[in-house]
């Protein structure tokens, strides 16, 4: 009997060394790949198909009756009044309060960054708490605040001033919404600007001072520049928290009065609710195409140019 | 075969997914159909055996273990599991158990909203004999019946009714309105006596205060729903819209108070004088206004007052029903059945206040000698059952959000009704 000796590959080859490498990598992977899958990818997938078909709720008895309708649903949620509007009740979301927020955390920011160093750990965490703070919690105080007899109407009283119906003018009830979801948001954009601000070098302001250059122009010519990439980051945080707002005005208002706070994300929410499965889940749809596409630009606009 | 190639593109789009997703929740309704229909053999007379599993919405269920405590000792070889569930959650959780094909045997129902539920997939048909269906209050035996199969059985009742307060009322010198026309007339005079409105009127514009104006439709003689189709637009409806408008553009109710939970305090304390509510609110008054026998001496109670076509309310409560899968389907019965007997209702009224669905139990003194309660049965006996179809709770819904764009003057009620039938026509009635 003979044997006949077939070349391998070598021993410790590179080949071999990568391949056991990816093996690796993929064992570390595989736990977020798995919750990626499970609550993601999958779940989206099956949305995506929802968004194609007629599925209510009652149909998950039948499923056999669920037909294809293409892109009824998205012509469909166009043609819907409710579905424009909230859309504008978004864009007014984001359009106030990403600035508002912006420029409240980043105040307090240049604020906790120089002049109170001694109490900035302190101020970092009294202004850092609405964002850990259960949100339920604080919109019921918020609601008993300033409902018609609330603590901030009795303010009013007592100053001599009749405050009005908040919650329940449709032209009062989205600034105290966009309020709230300031209030709650100010804090992550003060420390992601104070983050920011602390890795300008000193000695650039230094040099500044030297040359005669006074804080304010420091700020609009070393401060501002420097932090682009933090206000892009920000920027984008905020645009994309504020285009899927939800808990807010859920739990405010629940999207009223007359519909005036509803958001998209609430409208979807209401959509599924009512077992509109299909129309809920291509409202979703055109939800993550704003948010891609508002990101996308607010991307290309702000990118530092070299 | 219709829509196959459609079916086939679901697939394709879909993916696994989907397919997955509905897979699991398509528990043959071939198997279910037979089921439903051997079970709708009569039930003898022999102790249950076995295990059966009861799923409720805690409120009026929560009472359930100690009132069904003589029929576990009349039947020792049957293990009875009763699982109660958030009211809020309830249906979802029943839903999606279902859809899985992992419901229990028996669980309860809500006539006012359990149309989804009357298929033969679902529950199966009560069988011949097992109940006196003439024994209850009409419209809620009829809130069980499609297609004359009747798939529940009531449990407890209730409609709305007015609750005023009777030392305001005294102090005006009016007696309870007995048609719409004299309703802000009264909610004034009770403003006059003191309170700062007279109607306390839940804005929660959603699918409550939805039933409450198809419940107007029907007193100024609307039908909602006409040889299957919706007929929302029509005058009726216009006409029970701008009635719930006048409450608010006269200025006896309030469009930003009271919420639901603060409807009883405001109720207490004199900001509102009326309630249209049901009556559960009589036996939580006292607790309300901290003082026994406050009730007696502040509250009075009338039935709704007259629109051109009478007084009509409608009838809501609990029903049970036995699943189509049910493992245990004789024992089920026997147990639904023990449910409707008029000593059980009566034993759950003594403790949980929740109204008898069964007509005779009414004549047992514990209810009979409750003046307060006296407007709910004569109501209880005029009342009718929402439209049996499973799209009934989006369109309600739908009405309450127009109901609010009328009684705050940003919609005329004719523009409303026309959106509401135009959003009612687009979901149909859920029949494919």
């Amino acid at each position: 009997m003979t044997t006949t000796l077939v070349p391998g590959p070598p021993r410790g080859a590179p080949r071999s060394r990568g391949a056991r490498r990816t093996a690796v990598a993929w064992l570390f992977l595989a736990p977020f790949a798995v919750v990626f899958l499970l609550y993601t990818a999958i779940p989206t997938v099956a949305a995506l198909g929802f968004s194609l078909t007629d599925l209510r709720g009652t149909d998950l008895r039948h499923p056999l009756a669920v037909d294809f309708t293409g892109l009824t649903n998205f012509v469909r949620l166009f043609q819907d009044t409710t579905f424009l509007r909230d859309i504008l009740n978004t864009a007014l979301f984001v359009a106030v309060g990403v600035p508002l927020t912006m420029a409240i955390g980043f105040v307090l920011a240049l604020v906790l960054n120089s002049g109170i160093r001694r109490l900035r750990g302190t101020f970092r965490t009294v202004f850092f708490a609405p964002v850990v703070t259960n949100v339920v919690a604080v919109a019921l105080i918020w609601q008993y605040a300033f409902q018609a007899d609330g603590t901030v109407n009795q303010a009013l009283g007592a100053v001599g001033l009749a405050g009005p119906n908040w919650l329940d003018d449709p032209n009062l009830a989205m600034p105290v919404v966009i309020l709230l979801g300031v209030w709650r948001n100010f804090g992550t954009a003060m420390v992601l600007f104070l983050a920011g601000l602390q890795a300008v070098p000193e000695d650039v302001y230094e040099a500044a001072s030297l040359d005669g250059a006074g804080r304010w122009r420091q700020l609009r010519h070393i401060t501002v520049p420097l932090l682009l990439p933090t206000t892009l980051m920000v920027s984008v945080l905020l645009t994309v928290f504020y285009l899927q707002v939800f808990d807010e005005p859920y739990l405010l208002t629940n999207g009223g009065p007359l519909g005036s706070t509803e958001s998209v994300a609430l409208y979807t929410y209401h959509q599924f609710g009512a077992g509109e499965f299909g129309m809920s889940s291509a409202a979703s749809f055109v939800m993550l195409l704003m948010v891609a596409l508002v990101s996308l630009v607010q991307f290309r606009m702000l990118r530092p140019r070299s | 075969m219709p829509n196959l190639s459609r079916r086939g593109a679901l697939k394709v789009t879909a993916g696994l997914a989907v397919l997955g997703t509905l897979g699991l929740t398509g528990c043959g309704r071939e198997d279910a159909t037979t089921a439903a229909k051997a079970s709708a053999r009569p039930v003898d007379a022999s102790p249950a055996a076995g295990t059966v599993d009861v799923w409720a919405a805690q409120g009026d269920a929560d009472v359930l273990e100690k009132v069904i405590k003589p029929f576990k000792a009349a039947n020792p070889d049957l293990t009875v599991k009763v699982t109660l569930i958030p009211n809020a959650d309830y249906y979802t959780k029943l839903q999606s158990a279902i859809a899985a094909g992992k419901g229990p045997d028996v669980a309860q129902f809500f006539p006012e909203s359990q149309a989804q539920f009357l298929d033969p997939s679902i529950l199966r048909a009560v069988p011949d004999g097992l109940v006196d269906p003439d024994g209850f209050f009409e419209s809620l035996w009829a809130a069980g019946v499609v297609d004359d199969v009747a798939y529940t059985v009531p449990w407890y009742a209730y409609t709305y009714a007015l609750v005023y307060r009777s030392d305001l009322a005294k102090k005006a010198g009016v007696e309870a309105p007995a048609t719409w026309d004299e309703m802000v007339p009264f909610f004034k005079a009770l403003q006059g006596a003191g309170a700062k409105h007279g109607l306390g009127a839940d804005n929660g514009w959603d699918i409550f205060n939805g039933q409450d104006v198809a419940m107007y439709a029907w007193q100024a003689g609307g039908s909602l729903l006409t040889g299957g189709k919706w007929t929302l637009d029509t005058p009726a409806m216009v006409d029970a819209l701008k009635y719930n408008a006048s409450f608010f553009t006269s200025g006896a109710a309030d469009t930003a108070t009271p919420t639901f939970l603060d409807a009883q305090p405001y109720f207490v304390s004199g900001k509102t004088a009326t309630m249209i509510t049901g009556p559960w609110v009589v036996g939580q008054l006292d607790t309300a206004a901290k003082k026994d026998g406050w009730t007696e001496a502040h509250v009075a109670t009338a039935p709704l007052p007259a629109g051109s076509a009478g007084g009509v309310s409608f009838s809501a409560g609990g029903t049970w029903g036995v699943l189509a899968g049910a493992g245990n389907a004789d024992a089920s019965w026997k147990l639904v059945r023990y449910m409707a007997q008029p000593s059980t209702q009566v034993a759950q009224f003594k403790a949980y206040s929740s109204l008898p669905a069964v007509i005779p139990a009414w004549d047992d003194p514990t209810i009979k000698n409750q003046p307060l309660l006296a407007a709910f049965l004569t109501q209880l006996k005029k009342t009718k059952a929402f439209p049996q179809v499973s799209t009934w709770q989006q369109v309600a819904t739908r009405i309450g959000k127009e109901m609010e764009a009328v009684a705050k003057g940003t919609a005329t009620a004719e523009k409303a009704a026309a959106n509401i039938q135009s959003y009612a026509d687009s979901l149909g009635t859920g029949t494919k």
